[in-house]
């Protein structure tokens, strides 16, 4: 945790940190007993149901939830046997549904899913769409296939967005080979030309093989936000529009899946333990905290905090039976000693959140609107809607209000009632 | 077995820098403490009857008012005491205990609770409190009145009414060295001028206040005493003599710069500094009053919120991406 300095009259500075600082070889962790995986579509017991408790699964293999919605599925990474299906709610009233295998371990290596290997000999937009949706770093294909949605521009995010974390500069450090593979079979399969790499100042070294153009970004939390990289380094591409964003993980697994003919699972996470050492992981896609805690050695204390994602913009587990997500870059435990909490005290107008603001919301005013519950005059006269969600005004708020939080809260209900008057219009 | 271990659940950031309310008030009141002391030493006993009843009195209203209005009890984040503090400092070593009292009434309940706490007041409860003792009973509150039985190694009028009522002509017996060094007559904690630019400095860099406001609104007070000096030095003091006497420094550094009453972005801030240095040699200059620090901030309190609108533009949100 980075503390206010004692000179604080300058603004805090948060930098990225390196690969260097990390030792580069990351543990391998196989899931022993049970994998979860969540499907982006809500659980309904009505509908056809394509997958039932009790089915075998092998690895690579398909798992769509119901017949017509070929957009929730999840692909296996084990051998095993589905022991439940059931409905999960995610940040702010996401409707998933979560998948739980057992697996099964013979000790017989189970050939992979051939279905996808007949796809992958002739690379298409549609059988990247249907495979390889849930691969590391959660590619969102889908909007290439957007009817009304031309995107001129790709940008393949390999700068880690969060502090701490450095599972993409791992990838551009090791796979620079399968991002640029990636790269040509996404000109193919999307016919977009334009495509930028964004990576860390240090490594632009390493990403010149990539064929692409090759752009740095900033030392200073947020500059790899894409909408920070947007404003700093594609300004000329704001007005034609048509901006897409993939993270370099994601790239290089597309790149992987089409070289190699499986659908790749194998997740890269930075770990960091209580005591601020990090090590960085390679555990397939649904594999259980718990499990890659006990590969890491950290044993986990009742009050601690458990993070999926970087310090300022992760989400807190409640769970050890919470898996690894395709994008879940970091895995942080912080000890209930250094947990500093959020306080009911009103804000006194300081502005140290104005200050550090790298959009220019005028915060002061925004929580004096979101306060008394009124969400659509901060989107109207507070910019709500200009929050990039980096999180650093919760980080300075000398009256440790939530911020970050009560934007999200007040972005969703926005967004709820405008969805609302729209089906009732 | 799923894991029912209670693990801490919060939403990100999961870092914070560790400031609080708490802290900034008790390096405010620590950073006043030199000025505190050197009054001490000048006015004595008096004195230190005033500043603690002053001190103690607004906790206990504080207190009061937490129980009435059903609120947490909020003496602990220092707020109170400092409200206490800084009123005692305005007042002369002499003034009555009620006076004292009732001005910390004004200040915890009018200035701050009834607006609902720490954060809700339009203006700083310590100016407001002032300002209405000094209409209510201005007798108390005049320094030549009121420090009328301490006798002092320097000249004992208060350089101001001097100022107002003779001119600059009364003021050759003040030099810039003796001002600083609180070598005249006036509020226990205002006189030191040396101990609060050094407890200001001391909370501009700690960024504990903002160091546009108080640079902002000596540099204001600055050019225009300079400009009343130039057009006339017979009739007007020049810009030393307004920056070292009377409230100018702890309005500068401990007043003006009060969170809530003040604007926080960049260029209102300056104008909010400027504009209230401004007024303060106006009202000195050419109003009826004989300090204009007090209602100089009290009137840029009101426009704060105006001037705060002054801002850049938020960045636009870009709808199209991943």
């Amino acid at each position: 945790m980075i503390k206010r300095p004692f000179f604080g009259i300058a603004k805090p500075k948060l930098t990225y940190d390196s690969i260097e600082d990390v030792r580069a070889e990351p543990v391998s962790v196989k899931p022993k007993q049970r994998v979860t995986l969540f499907i982006d579509v809500p659980f309904k017991r009505a509908g056809k149901a394509l997958i039932k408790t009790g089915d075998s699964v092998i690895p690579g293999q398909r798992l769509q939830l119901l017949e017509g919605e070929p957009a929730g599925y999840t692909v296996s990474p084990v051998a095993g046997k589905i022991s439940e299906i059931s409905p999960f709610i995610g940040m702010m009233e996401k409707q998933m549904t979560a998948v739980v295998i057992d697996v099964e371990q013979d000790g017989e290596e189970v050939a992979a899913d051939p279905a996808f290997k007949e796809v992958s000999d002739k690379p298409t937009l549609e059988g990247a769409i249907r495979f390889l949706s849930t691969i590391p770093g959660k590619p969102d294909l889908s909007q290439f296939a957007e009817s009304g949605k031309s995107v001129k521009t790709i940008v393949i995010l390999g700068a880690d967005r969060d502090l701490m974390t450095v599972t993409t500069q791992y990838v551009i450090k090791t796979g620079i080979a399968s991002v640029k593979t990636g790269i040509d079979i996404l000109r193919k399969i999307t016919g977009v030309q334009n495509i930028v790499l964004t990576v860390a100042q240090s490594q632009v070294q390493a990403a010149g093989s990539a064929a692409a153009g090759v752009r740095s970004v900033a030392n200073r939390y947020p500059a790899a936000h894409p909408e920070m990289i947007l404003r700093n380094l594609l300004y000329e591409q704001i007005e034609q529009g048509g901006v897409c964003f993939l993270s370099a993980e994601a790239v290089a697994a597309l790149g992987e899946a089409f070289n190699n003919g499986r659908i790749p699972l194998e997740k890269i996470i930075t770990t960091v333990k209580k005591d601020g050492t990090r090590q960085l992981v390679s555990a397939p896609v649904g594999t259980h905290i718990s499990e890659i805690l006990d590969a890491v050695g950290e044993k986990i204390e009742p009050g601690d905090r458990l993070i999926a994602g970087g310090p300022m913009t992760g989400a807190a587990l409640y769970s050890l039976e919470h898996p690894v997500e395709p994008d879940t870059d970091a895995l942080i435990v912080q000890g209930a000693d250094i947990i500093v909490e959020g306080k009911d005290s009103p804000c006194t107008n300081c502005g140290e959140c104005v200050r550090i603001c790298p959009v220019n919301v005028p915060v002061n005013e925004l929580i004096r609107y979101m306060d008394a519950g009124e969400y659509e005059l901060a989107a109207e006269r507070a910019a709500l809607f200009s929050c990039i969600e980096c999180g650093l005004c919760a980080y300075v708020c000398e009256s440790r209000i939530p911020i970050f939080q009560f934007i999200r809260l007040a972005k969703h209900a926005v967004k709820r009632m405008n969805a609302a008057e729209e089906a009732n219009a | 077995m799923p894991n029912r271990m209670k693990l801490t659940v919060s939403h990100a950031p999961f870092w914070h820098d560790g400031s609080s309310i708490t802290s900034k008030q008790y390096n405010i009141i620590a950073a006043t403490l030199i000025a505190v002391i050197a009054g001490l030493i000048q006015y004595g006993i008096p004195a230190l009857a005033a500043l603690t009843l002053s001190v103690g009195s607004a906790m206990a209203w504080e207190f009061i008012m937490n129980l009435i209005m059903r609120r947490p009890v909020s003496i602990g984040d220092g707020n109170a005491a400092l409200i206490g503090l800084l009123l005692g400092m305005l007042l002369p070593a002499a003034t009555p205990w009620w006076v004292v009292i009732t001005g910390t009434l004004v200040a915890v309940v009018i200035g701050k609770q009834i607006y609902g706490g720490i954060g809700g007041n339009p203006f700083n409860p310590v100016v407001v409190a002032y300002a209405i003792i000094l209409v209510s009973w201005p007798l108390y509150l005049d320094f030549n009145a009121a420090l009328v039985d301490f006798s002092f190694d320097f000249p004992a009028a208060y350089p101001l009414v001097l100022y107002k009522s003779y001119g600059t002509g009364a003021l050759e017996s003040f030099t810039m060295a003796d001002l600083l060094l609180g070598n005249q007559a006036g509020g226990i904690g205002a006189t030191f001028g040396l101990g609060l630019i050094i407890g200001g400095i001391y909370l501009i860099l700690r960024g504990f206040i903002r160091w546009e406001i108080p640079v902002a609104f000596l540099a204001g007070m600055f050019i225009t005493a300079l400009a009343f000096s130039l057009y006339n030095p017979e009739i007007y003091a020049g810009p030393g003599f307004h920056i070292l006497t009377g409230y100018t420094l702890i309005g500068a550094f401990f007043l003006a710069p009060e969170d809530s009453s003040s604007p926080v972005h960049f260029i209102p801030m300056l104008i909010y500094g400027a504009l209230g240095g401004f007024l303060t040699v106006m009202i000195r200059n050419l109003g009826a009053h004989v300090d204009g620090v007090i209602y100089a901030i009290l009137i840029m309190n009101l426009v704060h919120p105006l001037i705060d609108k002054i801002r850049p533009k938020a960045m636009g949100r870009v709808m199209h991406h991943a």
